[in-house]
């Protein structure tokens, strides 16, 4: 036993001896040399002049019982599982930088697709309204079918009727819509006619 | 040697799960904390308490101890830190806290709740003093010096070999000796 206590003695100096780790195995597992270790320790103190007013004796019981009761009540308290969470978040951490970039990434092309297909929705519904104009036009020519210009000239095919009986009314007609082209709302320097060009299906 | 490779390797083994380790480190560097918390604090009861809360702080953040420093030095930090901050709070507490006129002979305020600095404690602790150093005077002058040179001078083994003129192993043997004999007196005290 004087061995122990002796080996205890050079330990606490810092002077481990040869196997050091055993002797601190035997300290930790032992509560024999604990206490005589703790006497040792008060022994320093009082020298120094380190003790406290009151020596609480069962100070280092108090802290260990609270070590373990906030271990309970919260596991990740404890060493051993806060170590691997910590190894797992070095690990994984250049792999969270990169989802991070990835992400931001994502969200930058899904902000900018709308914009994009916002700004030019606006051209390509003009463009399609055109189109389907167009086609329309077009569509109604291959059936046969004239563009009705006025139920009054269609009906009764007054336009024709009108013409060979006053030969100069075309004439008069064109004039006041080619005059009076800029207070037409479509585009100017169209022809203003070609708006309102047709023929009489009775022609 | 002073390099503390006790706590170094007591640190390791808490890092590595072992609760026991850290139990050693508590009863080695107690005194010392509540006494440097007691520079903060005056009330005895108060510094027992903000001393268990700064050895539960350190076992919390000793996976970030990474031996740059001192054991001891780091543990001082935390010490003093939660002594500076239990001031703080206690500061602002304070500047809210009223306690009415009824009441006030029944108001004893927190420290009031745990007394570590009881007569009894207070006493005991007197006569640990005087039992050691009592014990001291009565050793022979070899073992005297040797114990001396190494608790309050804080010599390692090869200065005090040095100082004494004689072989590191009798120096050993010397404060071991040293140590047992006043043991003997104060173990019936803590028993």
């Amino acid at each position: 036993m004087t061995e122990h206590n002796e080996k205890l003695s050079y330990l606490l100096d810092d002077y481990p001896g040869e196997n050091p780790e055993a002797t601190l195995d035997e300290v930790i597992g032992d509560v024999n040399l604990q206490y005589r270790m703790r006497r040792y320790q008060i022994i320093g103190d009082a020298m120094r002049h380190d003790l406290p007013q009151a020596i609480d004796t069962g100070f280092h019981q108090s802290v260990m019982a609270r070590i373990r009761e906030q271990a309970v009540d919260s596991p990740e308290m404890s060493t051993e599982s806060s170590r691997a969470s910590r190894l797992n978040w070095l690990t994984l951490r250049p792999f969270a930088g990169l989802a991070v970039a990835a992400s931001v990434a994502l969200v930058t092309v899904a902000l900018w697709q709308p914009l994009k297909q916002e700004s030019g929705q606006a051209d390509d519904s003009l463009a399609s309204a055109e189109q389907q104009k167009i086609q329309q036009l077009a569509r109604q020519k291959v059936e046969g079918g004239a563009v009705p210009v006025s139920t009054r000239v269609q009906a009764l095919g007054t336009r024709w009727k009108l013409e060979h009986e006053m030969p100069g009314l075309q004439q008069k007609l064109n004039a006041y819509l080619v005059n009076h082209t800029e207070y037409s709302n479509s585009v100017q320097g169209l022809i203003p006619q070609a708006r309102v060009a047709g023929f009489d299906a009775q022609q | 040697m002073g390099t503390n490779l006790l706590d170094a390797d007591l640190v390791k083994r808490v890092q590595a799960g072992d609760t026991g380790a850290f139990d050693i480190l508590v009863q080695k560097y107690q005194h010392k904390v509540i006494n440097l918390v007691g520079r903060f604090v005056s009330d005895q009861a108060e510094c027992q308490d903000i001393a268990q809360d700064a050895f539960i702080k350190a076992f919390r953040a000793i996976d970030s101890f990474r031996g740059d420093s001192q054991f001891y030095t780091w543990l001082y930090r935390i010490a003093a830190n939660t002594a500076k901050n239990y001031l703080a709070s206690r500061a602002r507490k304070s500047a809210n806290y009223t306690v009415d006129v009824d009441d006030a002979q029944h108001f004893e305020g927190e420290s009031g709740l745990k007394e570590y600095a009881n007569p009894e404690n207070l006493l005991l602790t007197d006569e640990i003093r005087a039992t050691i150093f009592r014990a001291i005077e009565k050793l022979p002058d070899d073992l005297k010096s040797a114990i001396t040179l190494r608790e309050i001078d804080g010599l390692s083994y090869e200065e005090i070999a040095d100082v004494m003129d004689c072989p590191i192993g009798t120096v050993r043997s010397r404060i071991f000796r040293a140590r047992d004999v006043i043991d003997k007196e104060l173990r019936p005290l803590l028993e």
